[in-house]
């Protein structure tokens, strides 16, 4: 069955036709809008373009002409026994002309809305969505012309290496920017063919519960379902998800919103100690602080102090064994000891001159300080499944509520892990997505040069050939780094704050679209992908786990509980059949710290009997002997008759 | 023309009782038609000023005829002139307030005298040849005028023979013509039909009685009277004003309504004037717009724009 002809394509000398760009009128119902991808058949060419801009006039010459055919009264204005005629006149860029060659201006022929067909031709998707390797991944609909058509990105452009990365920009709350992320990766997870190699996610989220509930799924409509359906997905949350978070502060109770008891069993403890901290410390000292004196130190520790036995005679006799933060502070304490006493004076330890031994301690005390809950003092780390990432397995990293500084650790960490194990291919998985929000504030134009911000450059520019890939969101896209999104192989808008749609760099999109965008919809987006030539809006369902807000309603966060009931909840998520008062009697009267590094080794160790194990990392109690009063010497007896008796 | 001196002439014609007045309506003479005053016979005594019924959109269905002409000097068989013409004229039937297209006719002439016309030899077929009468000497003025007169005769049957094909199909319709029904017989009976006739060059009335035909103020129109040569198709006319004329002229949205003859019956002739005034909106975008209802502009641009 033939399209039925909307409109016709027309050229005026004002307005000629290209080759990537014509106009077209239609009459005022004929289905198109902004957006529309539509096709023109005519002289031996197909042509598919998506619209881009509408006018829409009259044959009104004057303004008071109307005025003066209503006799100046505007209710009257459409009483006129005549309409005036008006002409819908859009303008399209070109998509596709079909032969490619020779690039010739698009010619004069009807115009039809675009089938399912022509949407898989004018975006280029029958190339990779269909035939002999697929590697189509949904994204969403394209929904402009009323098909429904499903619009499919390429896994090799996504996630590489032929490019790669994604972002995506709105304005907080409307633009569903998370929920794009969200329902994208549904659709790698499902639809990324295995000839593609494994794939997992680790989300940082860095607001509130916003990604804490991704294993948890959500009510969805007809409508949605049907979406979902559409893009032939199963709407079903991530089955294989691990939140990690910092403890606060008191060093039991996680620093998460997920801390509902009914969820507790995906939660697990991210704590480093100081070996994970020295080979960041760049990222936690202040750029000006690391001058060449002070990273040859932290050189210095790094390879020949922490974690080995490191011999100083003129410290001390027996050797120093740095483990943790503490035992570090008692190497310098012994250092400072020397330089004051023995060395009567002295200002240079080994080369290190006191001022900057004394700056390095600073500021490494000051990270334990700061981020207390995610850095331990007495080096047990727990810490992600570097070289056992699960294919399909989302690990999310809470680092909501911690301090920035921490923030900007566990960052540089994480991602420097995941390179280190990509390149050396043994990380678990084949291609691992890294998704961090709020890209303003960790890769902004302006502001100090950091660690995280060439990092996250690296990333961008670099990650592609690993197998690792950036999905970044921001809310001011003009205000992130130009090389890390502009480095997104795939980016997205969702509804924009027009006064940063007024910027130059948002100076080719058509003002049509800008308007569009304004205003779009929660659940739509425009898309630019390698493939497409011209950016597209597209519709994705809502996803199929709960977003933050709705988790953190059902599952609301339990207050922090005490220390001792915080202990017992932990071991008992391990092993349900101990009894808590077991815990609570070999916990009782112990110091938080020692209790604390117990329940680091439980959780580390995951023992088959926990109790027992707990039990066994608690340090021995010797139990008290009563000791009965000196018995002395037994007094002399009294004798009256010497005089020098005691008694 | 704002200049000082001639405000300064109408304020004294205003203060000696005469209507100032800036420009002469485009259009209100016609072509080739000498100014005169053919006095008409008031069948609707006495001649007066008469408020319209409030403007009323016309329930049943309303149609608009109109024609266009072009011509052009193509060239000259030795002193001979040949002119080409385009004519065309078309019925659009308005629905839900939409105009639509009914019928139409175009022709495309070349005029000339016969042995002009015999040297350009064979035409395309969509182009005719109409000779000129070679009754007198050639001359070129007096042979374009010619040629012009009979582009508008053309004119003529073809608008006579859209109306035609019209009726046959569409019998109840009003069917609102832009200019004189006296023009054919079957016009001037037919009581659907109106004409609306923006030239004045002839006029039915002289001294007092033209003043009150001339000045009628807007939403008026004049009693109704039958034009004395039109015998071969007796119509009714009256004067209308469409648009205040204050400050502007005399003509200014002044029009002559025709209909056909028959026993005077003013509530009708006020219904029909109010379907008219109703029908002044929308304003065309035409320099003749204070006559022009915009039915017949949208004939007009119709006919220019499907060439």
């Amino acid at each position: 069955m033939s399209a039925t002809t909307i409109g016709q394509v027309l050229a005026t000398d004002l307005r000629p036709a290209t080759p990537h760009l014509f106009h077209f009128w239609t009459g005022a119902d004929s289905g198109a809008g902004i957006g529309t991808i539509v096709r023109v058949e005519a002289e031996g060419r197909v042509v598919f373009g998506v619209v881009t801009e509408a006018f829409a006039w009259s044959d009104l010459a004057r303004p008071l002409d109307a005025v003066i055919a209503a006799d100046g009264d505007p209710s009257r204005a459409g009483e006129a026994p005549t309409d005036r005629p008006t002409i819908r006149l859009w303008t399209a860029a070109v998509l596709r002309q079909l032969p490619e060659e020779p690039v010739q201006p698009v010619p004069f022929g009807p115009v039809t809305l675009a089938s399912d067909a022509d949407v898989r031709l004018a975006l280029r998707m029958e190339g990779y969505a269909e035939g002999d390797d697929p590697r189509g991944l949904a994204l969403g609909l394209y929904a402009a012309g009323g098909t429904g058509s499903p619009v499919w990105l390429d896994a090799d452009f996504l996630l590489g290496p032929e490019a790669a990365h994604l972002n995506i920009t709105g304005v907080s709350g409307l633009a569903t920017k998370t929920s794009a992320v969200t329902f994208m990766l549904s659709s790698i997870f499902q639809q990324l063919p295995p000839s593609r190699g494994s794939v997992a996610a680790i989300c940082f989220n860095v607001k509130g519960p916003d990604l804490c509930f991704l294993d948890q799924p959500a009510p969805l409509g007809e409508g949605d379902l049907a979406l979902w359906r559409r893009l032939g997905l199963t709407p079903t949350p991530f089955t294989d998800m691990t939140l990690y978070a910092p403890y606060k502060p008191d060093g039991v109770n996680l620093n998460t919103l997920r801390s509902h008891p009914a969820l507790t069993d995906r939660v697990e403890p991210l704590v480093w100690g100081l070996r994970e901290i020295l080979d960041y410390a760049e990222v936690v000292l202040n750029r000006d602080d690391v001058d060449a004196k002070a990273g040859a130190l932290l050189d210095f520790l790094g390879e020949r102090v922490v974690g080995r036995h490191f011999e100083a005679p003129e410290l001390r006799d027996a050797p120093f064994a740095v483990e943790s933060f503490a035992d570090l502070d008692e190497f310098f304490r012994a250092i400072f000891d020397y330089l004051e006493t023995r060395a009567r004076g002295a200002e240079v330890w080994r080369t290190h001159h006191v001022a900057t031994i004394r700056k390095v301690r600073n500021r490494l005390g000051n990270v334990a300080t700061r981020s207390h809950g995610l850095v331990t003092d007495d080096g047990v780390a727990s810490d992600l499944p570097w070289g056992a990432f699960r294919d399909r397995s989302v690990t999310v990293v809470d680092v909501a509520g911690v301090d920035p500084l921490a923030q900007d650790l566990v960052f540089a960490r994480v991602i420097s892990r995941l390179r280190e194990h990509l390149e050396r291919r043994d990380l678990g998985v084949d291609q691992m997505i890294v998704f961090v929000d709020e890209l303003n504030k960790y890769a902004a134009t302006d502001g100090p040069e950091t660690y995280v911000k060439r990092m996250l450059l690296d990333l961008s520019e670099r990650g592609r050939y690993l197998g690792l890939v950036l999905f970044s969101a921001q809310q001011f896209r003009s205000q992130v780094l130009r090389r890390v999104v502009g480095n997104a192989g795939t980016t997205v808008y969702g509804r924009m704050d027009s006064d940063e749609l007024a910027l130059p760099g948002y100076a080719t999109l058509p003002a049509a679209v800008k308007a569009r965008l304004a205003a779009l919809p929660k659940g739509e987006l425009l898309v630019r992908h390698p493939h497409f030539t011209q950016p597209i809006f597209v519709r994705f369902p809502r996803p199929a786990m709960l977003s933050g807000r709705e988790g953190i309603e059902r599952f609301p966060a339990t207050p922090d509980l005490p220390f001792e009931a915080a202990v017992v909840q932990r071991l008992r998520r391990l092993d349900l059949a101990i009894a808590a008062d077991a815990i609570r009697e070999a916990i009782a009267d112990r110091p938080e710290g020692e209790v604390r590094r117990a329940l680091g080794a439980v959780a580390r160790e995951r023992p088959d009997d926990v109790l027992s194990f707990f039990r066994a990392c608690l340090r021995r109690v010797i139990a008290a002997e009563p000791i009965a009063p000196p018995r002395g010497i037994a007094p002399l007896s009294q004798r009256d008759d010497d005089p020098f008796a005691p008694y | 023309m704002s200049e000082r001196w001639l405000e300064g002439l109408r304020r004294r014609i205003r203060l000696a009782g005469g209507h100032p007045a800036t420009a002469v309506p485009e259009a209100s003479t016609a072509r080739g038609e000498e100014p005169r005053i053919r006095l008409a016979e008031v069948v609707e005594p006495p001649l007066r000023a008469i408020r319209c019924a409030p403007p009323t959109p016309w329930e049943a269905p309303v149609a608009f005829l109109d024609g266009v002409q072009r011509t052009a000097i193509v060239g000259y068989a030795g002193t001979e002139p040949l002119l080409a013409a385009e004519v065309a004229a078309g019925v659009r039937l308005r629905v839900d307030r939409q105009p639509r297209s009914a019928t139409h006719l175009r022709r495309r002439l070349l005029l000339g005298r016969a042995a002009a016309l015999a040297r350009v030899g064979a035409l395309p077929p969509t182009i005719e040849a109409m000779a000129l009468p070679d009754d007198g000497p050639a001359h070129p003025v007096a042979d374009i005028d010619a040629a012009r007169r009979a582009v508008d005769d053309v004119r003529g049957h073809l608008e006579r023979a859209v109306a035609a094909t019209f009726r046959t199909t569409h019998p109840d319709a009003w069917l609102l013509v832009d200019g004189s029904l006296t023009v054919s017989p079957d016009w001037a009976r037919d009581p659907r039909m109106v004409g609306v006739v923006k030239s004045h060059t002839t006029l039915p009335f002289e001294a007092e009685s033209l003043e009150v035909y001339l000045t009628l103020p807007i939403g008026h129109r004049s009693s109704a009277f039958r034009p004395p040569t039109r015998t071969v198709a007796p119509v009714h006319a009256f004067g209308m004003r469409l648009h205040d004329w204050t400050g502007h002229d005399l003509l200014h949205g002044l029009v002559r309504i025709e209909c056909a003859a028959g026993p005077v019956d003013t509530a009708a002739l006020d219904l029909l004037a109010g379907r008219l005034l109703a029908e002044r909106a929308p304003l065309a975008a035409d320099p003749r717009a204070d006559r022009m209802l915009y039915g017949v502009h949208d004939v007009e641009r119709w006919l220019r724009a499907v060439r």
